[in-house]
């Protein structure tokens, strides 16, 4: 969009011209003449807090400051300014670089050197020690050649060394504050406040004291600080902390809110349902934080190396030295020895993994997933196949009601009699026969002395008339007859891989007999197809580990189209399965609900648990995905191998680097301001390949439209199904 | 010295396009609540690291500009004559080089802009958030830290003045060209933090078209050093008495 040519920039307030640069400044569309006034505005109207970034940014600043002059002087002596006539003020101007590198050194130097020595106190050398090393050693030699006369001076070595190393720490720190300020919302809950009312008055007070009950107010924008329900107010909120999904929810008075979501666009009063300690985006808070404590394998390595390169290099340095001793003044050998330490230093190397894991932790955070550890992503990056537990964890996990074969009687009779039975039953099929029931508007009956029989189904009392349902074994138990019509239907509902529930009754106290024939089947997820053959794209065999019959379990695999199936497993064979996967394929991941599949989530090399269990805390699966959340299996995939290949990337890059610089300089091609200038250059290279994981574009949902609601297509369906059938 | 003079000049008019952005820098650096000499020290603070960046660039430019002339140089029969008035083929290339950019952020200036654009990737975002934290800070080294850095604050004045050090082809003069520059702008940007009000855009604007026509006027000269043969006496008399 072509701005009016009248527009004046936002900052300076001159025209902005033809090609404005429009960005976003606090959320507003902002117009600026040039790309520098758009920095000065947004640093100026922003609100930030002062970070270790800006404190190594002061200390840059004033180190600049002192080592620009000191190379500025440098320049002009190397440029032969002071020769001839102008010989004279040589003396004070060597002076004069001394009394700027003193305070440089000091001020450049000085983290550094602390460092150095309060890891030389525990017995451990670390990178900074080539630093502070290389440095003194460049300082002291200048200064006694300023006060004994002749010589060079290297002050300006000794500064910018110190500067370019202090812009690395800078350029970290910075690379930090970007990646925890993609953390931030999701480590608030511990330092947010909320506005409370309490007898009339507002206070803000820290999340963790609010208790249930209390009535909370939330602006629009906000966070929404406790889960509650909404007393006043009506609202859009962003629940994608909780649910992964970026989408506006309608809410008005009535409905409940979640801690964590954003607060759109209206004022709510809210009160709250539990203490703020305990909702599901504080629990999330503390998962993060401690994901983030950790360190992964990889790390750990790298920083072993790290510890052991630190020594080498030092001995290398010396024999830098003493081999050019013999060949070249001292000035100059020990500039060779210098730029030896300077380039072997290994910064980048330890910058190479924490970086690139908050970021991936805080971005799939951001999305409702949670990783237990740095390890898991890594371990998932490397998995060759995934195993879904169960196929509940494809399914809806609600079996509905599709086929009702009956033998002389009406279909609503049968439905009528066993809701009336199933009343009393807990299990999945229970719930749609009353929901098959309720649809059909069967008035609800109960039945009497019901008795369960585990693993055959239910018998009960009905008008005086003995009632029983479950399977084929059941009826025989009972000795009631099973008409050869009903066994051949529900045979061939068998076959097509539904579960099928025999229902009979005995009348006027004649022995009783199978009246009617169901079949139940649990519909996969609507997105289970599209997730299963992006994961298959993505170069992973997808298996099904099913404690189901093999009937459910094949049919459920084809629908989904996974690449093989095993069906019938108690949870000992499922770990030999994976243990037979894993010598075949490598490093397996299994897929559960989370709820009672722990050891087997557990066994695998990554357990993931898709809308697991409400406490975190006890949650034992590697990777926690939400509710509904399984979608976004492929897409943590994708990210976790992003993570592992920058790592490998920034591995690979500042020890190459560091090997083939060192030989340079051990060669004593490599001035030492160029080493330490790569070596800065080094570290932004792997902060910025690190911070290119932000740009990856997050999860996209198949088509959150075209997703059934479960609760409103349900019944309707069962009842479509029901009068086709009749 | 009248072409430092004429630096200064320019610094001064450029100024006008500084109070706008930097300006911004010195009002939000605001009063010390110590006093009105702490005040003044803060700003001066201010503007000294501006400076010294400025004469660094400068300094560097004219560094660069000497070794690229010099490499450029030796491999032609003219190496000798360096020091002489006449030009050699690495400076005739970069001086036109230097000229051509000068002309172009001069165009900048009348409100015709090319298709150069940075990205706010990593760089900005970054460091917007550290310089903010900057201008809040007390004591005596946040000033100065802001300065230097906002001296490296991509300015298409300074990139012009920097163009002008390289043709320079000399550490010295490359520092001091800057350093008469940075000076030019002294005294708005003092101004600027002790008032902490803004000019009247329209006056601003005539300023800042003022600067774009010196930067002009630079950049053609130094362009005509770079094309015109040796023989055209009157520029080049006119050229080596500036």
């Amino acid at each position: 969009m072509t701005p009016a040519p009248d527009t004046l920039c936002r900052h300076c307030l001159l025209p902005v011209g033809r090609r404005a640069f429009t960005r976003a400044v606090n959320g507003e569309s902002c117009q600026f003449c040039c790309y520098g006034c758009c920095i000065a505005h947004q640093v100026k109207s922003g609100s930030g807090e002062a970070s270790e970034a800006a404190w190594f940014l002061v200390r840059l600043g004033a180190g600049s400051f002192l080592s620009m002059n000191i190379m500025l002087f440098s320049l002009l002596v190397y440029s032969g300014a002071f020769t001839g006539a102008d010989r004279r003020v040589l003396p004070t101007i060597q002076l004069l670089l001394w009394g700027l590198a003193t305070p440089a050194v000091l001020i450049l130097g000085e983290p550094f050197l602390r460092e150095t020595w309060s890891q030389a106190r525990r017995g451990r050398l670390t990178s900074s020690a080539l630093i502070v090393l290389g440095s003194l050693a460049a300082y002291a030699y200048s200064t006694l050649a300023v006060f004994q006369g002749g010589g060079h001076l290297y002050f300006d070595t000794a500064s910018m060394v110190l500067m370019l190393f202090t812009l690395g720490r800078y350029l970290e720190a910075a690379g930090r504050a970007r990646a925890s300020r993609d953390l931030a919302p999701l480590l608030a809950a511990e330092s947010e406040l909320a506005t409370v009312i309490e007898a009339g008055l507002e206070q803000r007070r820290p999340v963790r004291e609010v208790r249930e009950g209390m009535l909370i107010r939330v602006k629009p924008g906000e966070r929404i600080p406790v889960d509650g329900l909404i007393v006043e107010g009506r609202s859009h909120t962003d629940e994608a902390v909780i649910t992964g999904e970026s989408r506006q929810i309608a809410k008005a008075v009535g409905a409940a809110v979640l801690a964590g979501s954003i607060n759109l666009d209206g004022p709510l009063l809210i009160r709250s349902s539990g203490s703020g300690g305990e909702s599901r985006w504080a629990q999330i808070c503390r998962s993060v934080r401690e994901a983030l404590r950790q360190s992964s394998r990889t790390q750990r390595i790298a920083d072993r190396v790290v510890g052991a390169f630190v020594p080498i290099v030092l001995a290398v340095a010396a024999m830098t030295l003493v081999y050019w001793l013999h060949r070249l003044p001292l000035d100059q050998a020990m500039l060779t020895a210098l730029s030896v330490l300077v380039v072997a230093c290994p910064c980048a190397v330890g910058l190479a993994a924490p970086m690139a894991h908050s970021l991936a932790i805080g971005q799939l955070a951001r999305h409702g997933c949670l990783v237990r550890s740095p390890g898991a992503l890594e371990a998932l990056a490397a998995t060759r196949l995934i195993a879904f537990d169960k196929t509940g964890t494809l399914t809806l996990g609600r079996p509905q009601l599709v086929d009702l074969a009956s033998d002389g009687v009406e279909q609503d009779e049968v439905l009528a009699r066993l809701a009336a039975l199933e009343r009393h039953s807990e299990h999945g099929l229970a719930r749609a026969i009353a929901l098959a029931a309720s649809a059909r508007g069967l008035d609800p009956i109960a039945a009497e002395d019901v008795q369960i029989l585990p693993g055959r189904g239910l018998r009960g009392m009905l008008h005086g008339h003995a009632i029983a349902a479950g399977s084929a074994a059941l009826m025989d138990e009972l000795g009631w007859a099973l008409p050869p019509a009903l066994l051949e239907r529900a045979q061939l509902m068998a076959a097509s891989g539904h579960s099928v529930v025999f229902v009979g009754w005995s009348e006027n106290a004649l022995a009783g007999r199978a009246r009617a024939a169901l079949s139940f089947d649990d519909t996969p997820l609507p997105e289970a197809r599209a997730t299963v053959e992006a994961l298959r794209e993505l170069g992973l065999r997808v298996t099904l580990l099913s404690g189901d019959h093999a009937g459910a379990a094949a049919r459920v695999a084809a629908t989904v189209g996974t690449d093989d199936w095993q069906a019938g497993l108690l949870p000992e064979a499922k770990r030999a399965a994976l243990d037979q996967f894993r010598a075949r394929h490598g490093a397996v991941a299994m897929v559960g609900d989370g709820l009672n599949d722990g050891p087997g989530l557990a066994w695998a090399d990554v357990g993931i648990a898709v809308g697991s269990a409400t406490d975190l805390a006890r949650e034992t699966a590697d990777l926690v995905l939400p509710a509904d959340g399984l979608w976004l299996l492929p897409w943590v995939v994708g990210r976790a191998r992003a993570v592992r290949t920058t790592i490998l990337a920034n591995l690979a890059w500042a020890f190459g680097y560091n090997l083939v610089a060192l030989t340079c300089a051990v060669l004593g091609l490599l001035q030492p301001i160029l080493a330490a200038a790569v070596m800065a250059g080094s570290s932004l290279l792997v902060v910025l390949n690190s911070l290119r994981l932000e740009r990856l574009p997050g999860p996209a949902h198949p088509s959150p439209e075209s997703e059934p609601g479960p609760t409103a297509s349900g019944p309707s369906r069962v009842l479509a199904l029901l009068k086709a059938e009749s | 010295m009248t072409y430092y003079a004429l630096l200064f000049v320019a610094g001064f008019a450029g100024s006008f396009h500084c109070i706008g952005m930097c300006g911004g820098f010195a009002c939000a650096l605001g009063a010390d609540a110590r006093g009105a000499s702490a005040t003044s020290l803060r700003h001066v603070l201010y503007n000294t690291g501006r400076l010294s960046t400025y004469c660094f660039l400068g300094a560097l430019a004219g560094a660069l500009g000497q070794v690229i002339c010099t490499s450029l140089a030796t491999g032609s029969q003219n190496a000798a004559s360096l020091l002489s008035v006449s030009l050699n083929a690495g400076q005739r290339v970069l001086a036109v080089t230097a000229g051509l950019l000068m002309i172009l952020m001069a165009l900048r200036f009348f409100g015709v802009r090319g298709r150069h654009r940075l990205t706010g990737g990593f760089g900005s975002s970054t460091l917007v958030v550290s310089l903010r934290s900057l201008l809040g800070r007390r004591g005596y080294a946040a000033p100065l830290s802001l300065g230097v850095l906002n001296g490296f604050l991509p300015c298409p004045l300074v990139y012009a003045m920097l163009a002008q050090a390289a043709s320079t082809f000399d550490v010295l003069s490359g520092c001091l060209s800057m350093a008469a520059f940075g000076l030019g702008t002294f005294p708005a940007m003092l101004a600027m933090g002790g008032i902490g009000r803004l000019l009247a855009p329209g006056w601003r604007q005539r300023g800042v078209r003022l600067a774009g026509s010196f930067i002009l006027a630079l950049g053609l000269v130094t362009l005509s050093r770079g094309i015109l043969p040796m023989s055209d006496h009157g520029l080049h008399h006119l050229w080596h008495f500036t």
